[in-house]
């Protein structure tokens, strides 16, 4: 009786611990970030991600860090080891969660980040792949505020070029707003960014 | 009581778990300290970033032997095994990684285009955008330095080097037979359409002991690994049309694009120098599938083309016009699976056949001929690090080639051969440091036609000199089985050489790139013939020989003038080769000593346009004059050629297209063709070699069709 007991406090304290260790990182990298320490919230990320084998959200920041850090014009010699990476991160946590629309749209900003450093080589290639991805975002789901945000700001984008109906993408801009306002995340820690660069975009459609 | 005793020291032990501290200085390359590094032990949160000095410290409950894990942006992650109760002060030394954008590149006598190629020179638009190009991959590769314009050709002409001294590849397997089928003084273009092709990289020398058969240059086409869209394209031309479409489903996709074109109609508005009886028309058309494995790609590319003219050929030996009606059907498949195992190994196996037949009617004489050309090849690839890659493999050549030849009052005369060639290629890529870098290969050949073995050595270096420019040289023996109109009359014969002596350098910078290459070949056992052209009575002998030197100078920049682009390319050769019926050693008459493109292309906003503009000039071109003592002493007047390109975006998916070569209407002269007897004044007569028309109208308008419709992707998830 006394082992069983035992084991399971065992079990149970080191869960308890794990628990608030994970919770303590995340806190304090995701605090670290906002402080505009990026380089040591991806590392504290990057660490949180070698002991939390199972959990693609450690993953994701480190892609989402690198990938802000990589349209940042202060860093434009580190692009591309900064989209290295974020790539190698993301794709570490596609093996743990495949069809994530917050991965697919994770993605989808990595290959903006290349069509941005070189529009006239990646343009042709990554635009559509691009498309692709938020496409099927959509399609996974259709209410996520980033994926309704994101698609719609990278159409907005190429819309001077293409001619697309800015008054429709606004009006998704608009809707992507209301989405964010009732947004819930899983947990304090998954993705909830997104509403003020959506708001952002909706003063400049007026 | 018991068990809340046993939590509660439980709890003791969980948290006063022995800690133990860890310490350590983190260095690069040079014994500089790295601040910022992250440092942590895999599999617990245990860690901690450098500071200034690069020192960190930190404390970690676990211990024994663990693994710690170093990192910094730039330079390869560190993984060593350590024991935590020992590991205080150590040093460590990160590597810089090589798998950066400023990492030397081993470039010698390379031009890449495309998103894989670090330094890229061309970019896959840039062929369909080039003023003149007109969406021909060789028209737009004749405006890099290297190569030579030669207008009544079309091919590509490589440093010296006559055109079937290039190959060419599409996804490492060779093409056989790689332009449309053409008669004299009328050029031709290739058979690709460059929309299916993701990258291409064109060597005019020194290139990797992977490729052989080719004495000059490689041009390597690869085609798209995956579909990005499903899409349609459509082309209306002036001078045909044009249908393309892509279908994507789970891990499969299938492209495929055909064109009718018929000069036809465009003829009859704008009349031409030649005298066709009926203009140049073909159908054509290419698939690739393409299915993907969880660790690898097989692409199936196939295309097919007919195409037919009849043309008047104008000669001086005739008070008549020739009459040449021809006839060509080719078929091309290639096949290739590339796969990734575990360990690092990659395998690369590819096979393709080709078959072309042409049925031309010369005069009242008929000539048809045959050939069937395949190859296999089969490479293993192993990175053993980012630093030390080992490739090696065989391939296989089979030629078969027949000739029939029917004067109208004689029997028929048949030539053929059949030619078996096995090779062997061993390569490794080594970094000794992100400076400097080394490709060292070698390929041994047997060539079972001629009896012959032969071993190529090749070898390039690279090495960075500054922080954008570096330095590279490259030597390598490159040899080459002489060409079927030799080998269908002499199989005595031994392949030609050639030895390459490279050295470069290159410099870029914010989308500016400057490079600069001398070069130095050498020319040996080039088949000589003793007759007026080679025919089948011909003494056919390997004692030809000759050199090629000369300096390609090239500048594109991207940067400098808003929504401009431009580059200029300039080669300087010296060149001589006594071959073929030389007399003596002399400079061929594809070769001018400058030549000069300026290529710029202009995006204007407000009008939704690209302007293109292309100007090619050369130095005159050497000419046999019987009427002269020396032999190749005449010299052309120079060339030049002002193309214009207008791309009009209609909508993000529609383009309107114009484009006018040889704007100023100059006379272009490409050489002469003298009587081969004297007149009754003792005089050689000639006829000047001119463009089959001054100038060039296009008018295009391209369609693309893709749907990112929910409904078409619905069947894709």
């Amino acid at each position: 009786m006394t082992k069983i007991i035992t084991t399971v406090a065992f079990l149970v304290c080191s869960l308890l611990s794990a628990q608030s260790q994970y919770e303590q990182g995340m806190a304090k990298s995701l605090g670290l970030w906002r402080e505009g320490k990026a380089q040591e919230a991806s590392d504290l990320m990057e660490r949180i991600a070698s002991a939390e084998k199972s959990n693609w959200l450690p993953n994701y920041y480190v892609a989402l860090i690198n990938t802000t850090e990589a349209f940042n014009p202060a860093n434009k010699a580190k692009v591309a080891a900064l989209l290295d990476k974020a790539q190698t991160a993301q794709d570490n946590a596609t093996v743990l969660s495949p069809n994530n629309p917050e991965l697919l749209v994770m993605q989808a900003m990595i290959y903006t980040a290349m069509i941005v450093q070189d529009p006239m080589v990646n343009g042709m290639k990554y635009s559509p792949k691009v498309m692709e991805l938020y496409t099927k975002a959509k399609f996974l789901a259709p209410e996520n505020p980033r994926v309704v945000f994101c698609k719609a700001e990278f159409e907005m984008g190429g819309a001077q070029w293409t001619g697309a109906d800015v008054k429709k993408l606004c009006d998704e801009i608009g809707y992507s707003v209301s989405l964010f306002e009732k947004y819930q995340p899983e947990s304090p820690f998954h993705p909830k960014w997104g509403l003020d660069r959506a708001q952002e975009a909706l003063k400049n459609c007026q | 009581m018991k068990p809340f005793y046993t939590l509660f020291l439980l709890f003791l032990v969980l948290a006063g778990r022995a800690q133990q501290t860890i310490s350590g200085t983190v260095f690069d390359g040079k014994s500089k300290p790295i601040a910022g590094a992250n440092i942590f032990i895999e599999g617990t949160y245990d860690g901690a970033s450098t500071d200034e000095q690069g020192r960190f410290e930190f404390s970690t409950t676990v211990n024994g032997k663990q693994e710690l894990v170093i990192s910094f942006l730039t330079y390869e992650t560190l993984k060593v095994a350590i024991d935590v109760a020992k590991c205080q002060n150590e040093s460590f030394t990160l590597k810089e990684s090589v798998n950066t954008l400023d990492a030397v590149v081993v470039t010698a006598g390379t031009f890449d285009a495309g998103e894989k190629a670090r330094v890229s020179v061309l970019k896959p638009l840039d062929i369909v955008t080039t003023a003149g190009a007109l969406g021909d991959i060789v028209s737009a590769l004749q405006t890099l330095p290297g190569t030579q314009t030669v207008g009544e050709d079309g091919r590509l002409f490589v440093r010296g080097g006559e055109a079937d001294e290039t190959q060419t590849f599409i996804d490492g397997i060779r093409v056989a037979q790689p332009y449309g089928a053409t008669t004299a003084n009328v050029p031709t273009r290739g058979r690709f359409s460059p929309f299916l092709f993701s990258g291409m990289s064109f060597s005019t020398g020194g290139y990797s002991a992977e490729y052989g058969e080719a004495l000059s240059s490689v041009l390597l086409l690869n085609t798209q690994d995956e579909a990005t869209e499903e899409k349609t394209d459509i082309s209306l031309m002036t001078v045909g049309l044009g249908l393309a479409n892509t279908q994507k489903w789970k891990t499969n996709s299938l492209s495929f694009n055909t064109a009718y074109i018929n000069l036809e109609p465009y003829q009859k508005v704008f009349p031409q120098r030649a005298d066709w009886n009926k203009p140049f028309q073909s159908l054509s058309g290419e698939a690739v599938y393409r299915h993907g494995f969880d660790n690898g790609m097989f692409k199936l590319y196939a295309a097919f083309d007919a195409s037919q003219f009849d043309i008047n050929s104008e000669t001086i030996n005739h008070p008549d016009k020739i009459r040449v009606d021809l006839n060509n059907n080719n078929f091309y498949l290639n096949s290739s699976y590339k796969a990734n195992f575990s360990g690092q190994w990659q395998l690369f196996s590819g096979l393709s056949y080709g078959f072309s037949r042409n049925k031309i009617g010369i005069a009242t004489d008929a000539v048809s001929n045959s050939e069937h050309a395949s190859h296999i090849k089969v490479k293993l690839k192993k990175s053993f690090s980012d630093r030390l890659k080992l490739s090696f493999g065989g391939d296989f050549f089979v030629t078969r080639f027949e000739e029939n030849f029917k004067p109208i009052d004689s029997d028929t005369f048949t030539s053929n051969y059949n030619a078996n060639l096995a090779a062997l290629f061993a390569e490794t890529d080594i970094f000794f440091s992100k400076k400097l870098a080394m490709k060292l290969g070698a390929r041994l050949s047997n060539n079972s036609l001629l009896k012959e073995k032969v071993l190529s050595p090749r070898v390039s270096l690279a090495y960075k000199v500054s922080k954008n420019g570096q330095l590279a040289v490259a030597y390598g023996n490159f040899t080459q089985a002489p060409k079927p109109d030799y080998l269908k009359y002499a199989d005595d014969l031994s392949s030609e050489k050639a030895t390459h002596y490279i050295f470069n350098y290159q410099y870029s910078k914010d989308r500016r790139t400057f490079r600069a290459e001398w070069y130095w070949k050498e020319y040996d056992n080039l088949v000589k013939f003793d007759t007026e052209v080679a025919q089948f009575d011909s003494q056919y002998t390997n004692s030809g020989f000759g050199y090629a030197k000369g300096l390609d100078v090239f500048w594109r920049d991207n940067a400098t003038v808003k929504n401009v682009e431009y580059w200029v390319s300039y080669s300087y050769i010296d060149t001589q080769r006594d071959y073929k019926n030389f007399s003596v050693e002399a400079t061929p008459s594809f070769v001018a000593k400058h030549s000069l493109s300026v290529v710029s292309k202009w995006w204007i906003n407000q009008w939704k346009s690209q302007l293109s503009v292309t100007n090619s000039f050369t130095t005159g071109r050497p000419y046999n004059n019987p009427n002269e003592v020396a032999f190749m002493s005449g010299r052309t007047k120079g060339y030049n050629n002002l193309s214009l390109g207008w791309a009009y975006l209609m909508t993000q998916q529609k383009i309107l297209y114009f484009s006018v070569s040889n704007v100023l209407g100059t006379t272009n002269v490409f050489g002469y063709e003298y009587a081969n007897t004297p007149n009754e004044t003792g005089v050689y007569n000639r006829r000047a070699i001119r463009p089959t028309a001054d100038q060039f109208f296009f008018v295009g308008f391209f369609w693309t069709i893709s749907e990112n419709k929910k409904d078409n992707q619905l069947n894709n998830l």
